[in-house]
């Protein structure tokens, strides 16, 4: 059976669980799992990918490397590939490894297929399923050359599997990266740690059944368990609870998260101009015949003041998970 | 020949040929003004309209109280001017005068002057006391006002005292119908003398006062009395009207809507010239009453103001030099405040059309700069791939109708008239119910219809408000060729504005058809006895008249018989109603807008319907229906007040 | 400065999906077509430099069938200078596209910046402007929230998890590809819309720019409806059994968290 090579994510030195997930599903399929893991002083996360399931963990570090840049990590990367020839090259479809694994595979001349949302192996054959028209259809992705196959998997995508935890091999490798002509400089976190509406994942947003700007709290405190971005309606805007920036609408931001919650939102054709694409969207109304309910996939009839605070809580509990 | 002749002729000459050269500046000024007219036809209805609206007042009389002020000094100044010209002529040749006329018509002529020479004094004295102690907000404070006001009083007063000495020292057959001159003559001096000389010097206070009110009239406002009568010669004759198309396949169109006071038409700068700052469209304006910068009244004027700052580089052609139209005073948010209502232009008794420039500056701003306020940018994309302002797709457009057997057109070829749904009647939930009620209506009256289902696209009428000409002219030659297509002869529809642009505009591009509203389409089925409500509606109904209804279209009367119609409804009728009604705040694009300035006008209206009392708001439009719900809404008046369209209402009271 | 910006014809956001029989692809009768929507902020964010640096062109270059011109006319709209497209059939891949662009673009005197959009909004696939930057071996940043101009550099923002952003230099020339919020793309005016009806858009065809079909690496097959959006489900209880139901669904059922 072929070898796997998994690009792990790590960011100021803890790793990120995005890789966690192909890790473990590749182990699982009987694959030798190597792991690529790059950054400055980072050997001590290798115990913890063997945990996940790798059997060797390809340490690079370097300066270089402390802040990730597509150049630099491209290029330890098609070294590794090219001596470790894995069958199968994959990585999250983070902001990281959508940008690196491109130009991987290029530079292999290697078949890419990105943001997969389901894999299947069968031996060394792998079925690879990703979306397309804002996941209104879905494809196989067939490759058509020989040689390493390149991958990059939607976060999520592959859900938990058990992990075959081992100690795991771990390889130095020699970086040589003179001559870059891209520079990593800073990292600079959000303002607050919630991205903004346009391209959160997750969007919580509130009316003007949130009564006041600090109703909006009991919003933010559940966008926080998961990292959401809080939103709101033009009604809650035009009351002054909250800046106009976060408006979503025909007249506001127009946005297609993968979640949308509609707390105390009726549903006017103004707000879900800007929201009816969102892949899944929860409403919750004291009204049934809110006219949101007609697009919400799930309902909940139910006082938000009373809701939201439970929800946050259930939120807390599957974080923990 | 006289000292006076001697003195008049150069006087006259003088003054008259002074003002005549400021007439031909200002005529230059207007032709100076490239822009399009509507084709100025039916010189016979024309002429009708001036003489009901000029010499008849009609217009003018709307307003009852300062319409018969106007009135009696319009009459006044008409017959006292015959006098003037008397003088004239006596001045320029002694002993001539107008008794030639005969004992009779002179005698009455006389009297009639001097009757009005009182009667325009006092109305000058009413205008005097409204403008410094009344002082309403639409007269706002002008010096010129009170100029003019002061000439023409004073013009009164020299006349009256003229006569008197006139009457006191030569006893003239018909001093006794000069009743008041009469009267004043008896407080003259007994000399004869004295009284000549009195008569020839307020006889020269009088000509030089009237010269000079010759000469300061191209200056001022009171130019009105040159360019009223000609502006309601040439305005629309009637009160439907359409935009004006522009005509994009001309090579030679290199400026599209009006960046500069001359892309207006000569028809709008004499629009400027005719305004007399009555203030009466300031007053019904729903954006000046909701605190946003414009005022009809101030564009109009401030127009008028750009175009004289700039006569200098205009009149010796150099046009590049010509500062843009947009300035401090004609904001962007003057420009986008406004909704298209038309209360201004109904309002105006001289029938300036205000809109007409507000839209010209928007097609410059949106074609040529593409400067318009950034939510509306999606609007336009929406409509461009989409053919709808919501972000919706067009395959859904017939949707609402399922499971209702509605045909489409290509089933029911035959059908009798196609129904129009509109996009609000596609895709917002609350207009899908109007629409369904309707067509349930038009089910049980056995009327055969059908819709165009997803070959419909958006009339394209919030393109053309907001400015997009291109963009309208798309969508209407596309779903005119689908009409055509399917030989449409009339066409029934729910939404004021898809009526508006069906009826008024589309004829411009070979979209002609029979199209009603669905409030007159279903009083001629009530009429015609195919639908008979019966089924008891116990509620206070107030109606809001839809501005593309009402005022665009003359629409007031049917959607208030649908209600009355109705077994045990209670109709009121709210103060500003009809003509007067205000507007919901949705039109002239600004559905699509934000409105960022001021007060919602929705909420003033919903307030206005509140203080009614009624515990139904009846609509006609599925614009006002969304503002008004909005504003209920706002005022947590749900549960006390509901918003329903009449067709809704008509249904529900028929099995 | 010799600006140049890549741009994707796609199929409208509202295109009702229908897979053809053979379930190779969608039915692509009918459907409007449209300049990708990430592609507009690269557009933008050219014509703005242009501005910024007088004297400066922006050629928009595109590869794919025939049709591909009007997404090139919408640009040039924009006020771009100069189109280029080069022929390609439905159903290239990005590997064989990008060397088709990256061959267009080496026959050009001179390249100083090259802008796309982060992903086209067809395959979401997001890797042209990598493989486009790997043809031409310039450096290459993605999902570029801000940039900073220097000379003969570029500093960028990039947007990543959590609201951070990264702060990347490159030297020039290098490929930019542009993430929603770079900026406020323009609405074309009606004279340059009128204006780039007439202009002419250069053309090759892919013998010209040196691929083949051999250069294609993978393709999609087997295409397939996601499982039907259920009608929503409204969810009873009091409100912990609501709440720990709700939490449930979205993330065993809906895997959205």
């Amino acid at each position: 059976m072929a070898k796997v090579l998994i690009l792990a994510e790590q960011r100021d030195g803890k790793l990120k669980k995005t890789s966690f997930e192909l890790i473990q599903f590749c182990a699982k399929s009987g694959h030798e799992t190597h792991v690529a893991l790059l950054g400055d002083g980072v050997a001590g996360l290798a115990n913890e990918l063997g945990a996940q399931g790798a059997k060797v963990v390809h340490l690079a570090e370097a300066p270089e490397l402390a802040m990730y840049t597509a150049e630099a990590y491209c290029k330890v990367l098609v070294e590794l590939a090219k001596s470790l020839s894995p069958g199968f090259f994959f990585a999250a479809h983070t902001p990281t490894g959508r940008e690196a694994m491109a130009l991987v595979a290029q530079e292999l001349e290697a078949g890419y297929a990105s943001d997969c949302t389901s894999l299947q192996f069968q031996g060394d054959n792998l079925t690879a399923r990703r979306p397309l028209y804002a996941g209104k259809a879905i494809a196989e992705v067939e490759f058509l050359g020989t040689g390493t196959r390149v991958l990059t998997v939607r976060a999520n995508a592959l859900g938990a599997s058990a992990a075959t935890a081992q100690t795991p091999q771990v390889q130095k490798l020699s970086v040589n990266l003179a001559g870059l002509k891209t520079k990593g400089l800073s990292v600079v976190k959000g303002a607050t740690a919630r991205p903004d509406v346009t391209e959160a994942a997750i969007v919580i947003s509130g009316g003007r059944s949130l009564k006041s700007a600090d109703g909006f709290k009991i919003l933010e405190e559940l966008a926080d368990t998961v990292g959401a971005a809080v939103g709101a309606s033009r009604a809650a805007v035009d009351a002054g609870f909250r800046p106009h920036r976060d408006q979503v609408g025909q007249t506001g931001k127009v946005v297609s998260p993968s979640l949308y919650i509609a707390c105390g939102i009726s549903g006017a054709i103004q707000h879900l101009a800007g929201m009816r694409t969102s892949k899944c969207i929860v409403a919750i109304n004291t009204d049934p015949e809110a006219p949101i309910f007609q697009v919400a996939d799930y309902g909940v009839v139910a006082d938000l003041f009373q809701l939201v605070p439970a929800l946050t809580q259930e939120f807390k509990k599957l974080k923990e998970h | 020949m006289t000292w006076q002749t001697w003195l008049f002729l150069p006087v006259f000459f003088g003054a008259m040929g002074y003002s005549l050269l400021q007439i031909r500046r200002l005529g230059k000024l207007m032709k100076a003004s490239t822009g399009k007219t509507r084709v100025m036809d039916e010189m016979g209805a024309r002429v009708r309209e001036t003489l009901i609206n000029v010499l008849g007042q009609k217009a003018v009389l709307r307003d009852k109280k300062a319409g018969i002020m106007h009135a009696t000094i319009f009459w006044g100044f008409l017959i006292i001017t015959l006098g003037t010209l008397e003088q004239f002529v006596s001045t320029l040749v002694e002993g001539a005068n107008f008794e030639f006329l005969g004992s009779s018509i002179y005698q009455a002529l006389v009297f009639f002057q001097d009757f009005f020479t009182v009667a325009v004094l006092l109305a000058v004295g009413y205008a005097f006391y409204v403008r410094l102690v009344v002082r309403p907000e639409r007269l706002g404070k002008s010096k010129d006002a009170l100029k003019i006001l002061a000439f023409t009083g004073g013009l009164m007063v020299s006349i009256l005292l003229m006569n008197a000495f006139h009457l006191a020292g030569t006893q003239p057959w018909f001093a006794s119908a000069m009743i008041f001159s009469n009267l004043l003559s008896g407080l003259a001096p007994s000399d004869p003398s004295i009284c000549m000389a009195g008569y020839t010097f307020f006889k020269w206070i009088h000509m030089i006062l009237v010269l000079g009110f010759a000469m300061y009239i191209p200056h001022s406002k009171h130019l009105h009395v040159l360019a009223a009568g000609p502006n309601t010669f040439f305005k629309t004759l009637t009160v439907e009207k359409g935009m004006q198309k522009i005509d994009f396949e001309d090579e030679t169109l290199t400026q599209y809507g009006a960046a500069k006071v001359t892309d207006l038409s000569w028809k709008d700068t004499l629009d400027t010239f005719a305004c007399t700052e009555c203030g009466r469209c300031q007053d019904l304006c729903p954006a000046w009453n909701t605190q946003k910068p414009l005022s009809p009244k101030a564009i109009i004027s401030d127009l008028k103001k750009n175009l004289l700052r700039n006569q200098a580089a205009i009149l010796s052609g150099k046009i590049e030099d010509v500062t843009p139209v947009i300035d401090d005073n004609v904001t962007e948010d003057v420009i986008w405040a406004c909704t298209s209502c038309r209360a201004c232009e109904v309002a105006c008794p001289v029938f300036i059309e205000q809109t007409d420039k507000i839209y010209a500056i928007r097609r410059n701003l949106v074609l040529m700069e593409s400067r318009f306020p950034a939510e509306v940018q999606n609007v336009f994309k929406n409509m461009e791939n989409n053919a709808t302002p919501w972000a919706f797709s067009a395959s859904d457009r017939a949707n609402w109708s399922q499971g209702l057997s509605i045909p489409t057109i290509q089933a029911n070829p035959n059908a009798e008239v196609l129904l129009w749904v509109g996009c609000a009647g596609s895709y917002d939930d609350r207009n899908k119910k109007v629409v369904t009620a309707f067509a349930s209506l038009l089910k049980k009256a056995g009327v055969s219809f059908a819709i165009l289902g997803n070959e419909e696209k958006c009339t394209g009428d919030p393109a053309r408000r907001i400015g997009n000409e291109y963009l309208f002219q798309t969508l209407a030659k596309s779903n005119i060729e689908t009409l055509n297509r399917h030989q449409i002869k009339t066409i029934v529809t729910s939404c004021p504005h898809c009526f508006n642009t069906l009826k008024n505009e589309y004829p411009d591009f070979g979209g002609k058809y029979q199209v009603f509203h669905h409030s007159q389409y279903l009083v001629r089925l009530m009429n015609t006895g195919r639908l008979k409500p019966a089924k008891n509606f116990d509620e206070t109904v107030t109606y809001h008249d839809s501005c593309y209804l009402g005022r665009w279209n003359s629409v007031y009367e049917q959607p208030r018989s649908l209600i009355s119609a109705i077994p045990s409804a209670h109709f009121v009728e709210m103060t500003q109603n009809r003509e007067k009604g205000m507007c919901c705040g949705a039109g002239g694009g600004r559905m699509w807008m934000e409105e960022k300035i001021g007060k919602s006008i929705n909420i003033v209206r919903t307030e206005q319907a509140i203080a009614t009392k009624a515990t139904v708001v009846a609509s006609a439009c599925p614009f006002c229906m969304t503002m008004l719900t909005d504003g209920v809404k706002a005022k947590d008046l749900q549960s006390k007040m509901k918003v329903m369209d009449v067709a809704e209402i008509l249904d529900q009271s028929i099995s | 400065m010799n600006i140049y910006v890549c741009v994707k014809q796609v199929p409208d956001t509202e295109t009702k999906i229908k897979i053809l029989p053979d379930k190779s692809g969608i039915d692509l009768s009918g459907v409007k077509w449209i300049l990708s929507p990430y592609d507009e902020f690269a557009i933008e964010e050219a014509l703005r430099l242009k501005e910024k640096n007088a004297g400066s062109t922006v050629t928009v270059v595109s590869v794919g069938p025939e049709r591909a011109k009007e997404a090139i006319r919408t640009a040039l709209a924009m006020g771009a200078d100069n189109g280029i497209l080069v022929d390609a059939p439905e159903g290239a891949d990005g590997a064989l596209a990008a060397k088709a662009a990256a061959g267009a673009i080496k026959k050009e005197p001179q390249v100083d910046i090259i802008f796309t959009g982060k992903e086209a909004i067809d395959d979401g696939a997001a890797q042209f402007s990598q493989f486009l930057a790997k043809n031409l071996n310039y450096p290459c940043v993605t999902v570029v929230l801000g940039i900073e101009y220097g000379p003969g550099k570029v500093q960028c923002r990039r947007e990543v998890e959590g609201g951070a952003v990264e702060m990347v230099e490159a030297t020039l020339p290098a490929v930019l590809a542009a993430q929603k919020g770079l900026n406020e793309p323009r609405y074309a005016s009606l004279p340059n819309i009128m204006k780039a009806k007439k202009k002419e858009i250069k053309t090759y065809s892919q013998a010209d720019v040196g691929v083949s079909a051999s250069d294609q690496k993978v393709r999609l097959k087997n295409f397939e409806l996601p499982p039907p959006k259920q009608a929503g489900k409204k969810i009873a209880g009091d409100i912990a059994t609501q709440a720990k139901e709700l939490a449930r669904l979205l993330r065993e059922e809906a895997k959205v968290i």
